[in-house]
């Protein structure tokens, strides 16, 4: 069994921005300063750093270690990268807590979207043999999954609609959010299609941003946060990449993820979940298993901002702030990575 | 199937090219650098917390992790010393254009802490290049300089300003002076 | 504020893949106008042919499977504004499309020319290039075989 005395004390994040002035490394140093102020430590009493970052989003070969300097790297720390979400460099920095001879750890993911064509981007993540070639894009896999729903009967074009109004106007009370505000779903049915069935409003925005979380083991969690987010449980499940093998309307890992990480369906207050394509969020309250009452995404999720490798670590932190700021005692965060909900993580978080 | 048909040499090998393109505003820090080299002139940025001088500036000091702006602006000098080389080779790798071989140095300036790296020296043999060398950048004249290749990736594309370093003749640094910039 | 310049960087990975004798033999078939599967641990074939089991992990050997060639349209899409790197280069479908005698779809391009024209059942045929480069997209595209 993980350690279940491990706790989220400090997190900061940037807006999501279309077109941000900064550099990407720029967002971080920023971002990590104000995680390590809410934190209420000295960087040198970090004792793992673990970041998320895209080098293919970034635009250059090994361009993650120029974000490492955000962290402040001299004298040398004890570091590791991985090519993914923040929420997975969480889930690395957690495990390494696990080992129980450091008190403190950094997660951190960052990335712009906005210097590149994300649907070029993306399809680089993707089987170099089979699909790569094709050029297949996350906005037409994702239509697909969405026709894959309609056709089952499991939702509707309006129910996608009723997802992307909620989110909206959800975010409505995010000073991170990039869209936000009231919309008539018949509106937002009214209009065309992006790539059919998907209209525009079902696609997430283009953000850039970054965002930071600090966690601290047992006695150090209590002593420097009055109400630490505790993390119960962390869980990473894969299904098969190609998505013709698999069943696409639903996520099995998820549902696996959702378990080892030991959520039990029991009632929740929060769930923020990386439904990046608004279908995806039907998807996964069932794959997850999210009892009625929970209040999904209320920070907006991914379709009120959505910046790519930070977008996963921001729903830790949405789901955290919330117990920390007592607004809630028991929360869920879910990340994704690879096609079409390939790849999931899911936090259980709880307060005292 | 494919133990009796052996896929032919064109299936056992595919080609994949990745090719992306990014576009991007420089941050105001760079454009600022980019906005004064084409005048002739380099500026850093100096740490407040720790007095570093890096250029061209990041706009926060990677040491301290705190933010610089235009306040913390400084001018250096175009002269300095030559911190560390290398003398390459080219393989006809795709994209490389370079066919001689051509030198790829680190230069400190007067009143930098951190070298400009990636420079070409000249006013010498290759064989008798040596770190310590005082050098001097031979400028482009105005009409030549080209700052389209900078770009918030990469190193600075001095070389869109700055031809090449040459040395100056005058007696070598003492490593003292420049142990702690080697790179 | 100034004007900020806006700088362009290309970047270029250019690479060779071995495909071995699974993925090769598949691409192979291609030219040949064939499309070959290979037996899952469960007894499933699967198509495109994966060298190891998506289930279990497992070694599925080498022995490939002719399938098809007619397929059945599982899920689509539809591309209003195809991408540079796109199959095709005017409006088409993107789709999961099992071929008969498979128990898995492969994803590709179903030249429709129009949406009203697909959906979901929809029977078609592969359409080979005449001039194979040895890539996936040896199979061009799939057509309507109603």
């Amino acid at each position: 069994m993980p350690a279940r005395d491990i706790a989220i004390i400090g997190y900061a994040q940037t807006p999501s921005q279309r077109d941000a002035i900064q550099s990407e490394v720029q967002l971080l140093v920023g971002t990590i300063t104000d995680a390590v102020t809410m934190a209420g430590i000295e960087r040198r009493e970090i004792g793992f750093t673990c970041a998320g970052s895209c080098d293919y989003l970034t635009g250059g070969p090994f361009a993650f270690v120029s974000n490492l300097e955000a962290a402040g790297s001299w004298p040398p720390i004890s570091e590791s990268h991985v090519e993914a979400d923040g929420a997975f460099a969480l889930y690395e920095a957690w495990m390494r807590l696990q080992e129980g001879d450091i008190d403190i750890a950094l997660a951190f993911g960052s990335g712009k979207s906005s210097p590149s064509n994300p649907a070029e981007v993306w399809a680089q993540q993707l089987d170099p043999y089979y699909l790569a070639p094709l050029g297949a894009d996350p906005v037409s896999l994702a239509a697909i999954q969405a026709r894959a729903l309609l056709d089952a009967g499991r939702a509707t074009e309006r129910d996608f609609a009723e997802v992307v109004a909620r989110s909206r106007a959800q975010a409505a009370s995010n000073p991170n959010a990039q869209l936000s505000g009231a919309v008539d779903v018949d509106a937002l049915l009214a209009a065309p299609y992006h790539t059919a069935p998907l209209r525009r409003h079902d696609l997430p925005p283009i953000s850039d941003g970054a965002a930071a979380v600090i966690m601290a083991r047992g006695d150090k969690a209590r002593e420097l946060c009055s109400r630490p987010a505790w993390i119960r449980g962390m869980d990473h499940r894969i299904d098969p990449h190609q998505p013709g093998v698999r069943d696409i309307t639903t996520a099995r890992s998820a549902t696996t993820a959702a378990k080892k990480a030991g959520y039990d369906g029991g009632p929740l207050d929060v769930a923020e979940v990386c439904a990046t394509f608004s279908p995806q969020e039907i998807i996964l309250r069932e794959a997850l298993g999210l009892p009625e009452g929970t209040q999904i995404n209320p920070s907006g999720g991914p379709l009120a901002g959505n910046p790519v490798m930070a977008v996963g670590l921001v729903r830790v932190i949405e789901a955290a702030a919330r117990i920390i700021g007592g607004s809630a005692d028991r929360a869920l965060a879910h990340a994704t990575a690879g096609p079409l909900l390939q790849q999931n993580l899911v936090c259980l978080m709880e307060g005292e | 199937m494919s133990t009796d048909s052996p896929a032919r040499k064109e299936e056992m090998v595919m080609e994949h090219l990745v090719s992306l393109t990014y576009r991007e505003r420089l941050t105001p820090n760079l454009n600022r650098f980019v906005d004064r080299i084409l005048e002739g002139e380099l500026i850093g940025h100096r740490c407040p917390s720790c007095s570093r001088v890096y250029v061209p500036p990041k706009g926060y000091c990677p040491l301290c992790v705190v933010t610089t702006s235009a306040e913390d602006e400084v001018k250096v000098s175009d002269r300095g010393i030559l911190t560390g080389f290398t003398i390459i080779t080219p393989v006809a790798y795709y994209g490389q254009q370079a066919t001689d071989p051509f030198v790829y140095a680190s230069v400190l300036l007067d009143g930098a802490s951190t070298p400009v790296g990636g420079q070409d020296i000249t006013g010498v043999a290759h064989g008798r290049i040596h770190t310590g060398m005082r050098v001097r950048a031979v400028w482009r004249p105005p009409a030549e300089r080209r700052v389209e290749g900078i770009t918030n990736r990469g190193w600075g594309g001095l070389d869109a300003v700055i031809e090449s370093f040459e040395v100056t003749g005058e007696p070598d640094a003492s490593p003292e002076d420049y142990k702690e910039h080697l790179f | 504020m100034t004007e900020l310049r806006t700088s362009e960087t290309k970047l270029e990975f250019p690479y060779s893949r071995t495909t071995g004798p699974v993925i090769g033999a598949f691409l192979a078939g291609l030219r040949e106008g064939k499309v070959l599967g290979i037996k899952g641990a469960d007894g499933r074939t699967l198509v495109p042919p994966p060298e190891y089991d998506p289930e279990t992990g497992g070694y599925l050997g080498v022995e490939l499977v002719e399938v098809g060639p007619l397929g059945t349209v599982q899920a689509w899409a539809w591309v209003h504004d195809p991408l540079p790197k796109h199959p095709l280069d005017h409006p088409f479908a993107f789709a999961l499309i099992r071929p008969d005698g498979a128990d898995s779809a492969m994803l590709h391009a179903v030249d429709a020319g129009d949406p009203a024209a697909m959906r979901t059942g929809l029977r078609v045929r592969p359409r080979f290039k005449t001039e194979p480069t040895g890539l996936i997209t040896d199979l061009e595209a799939w057509e309507a075989a109603e």
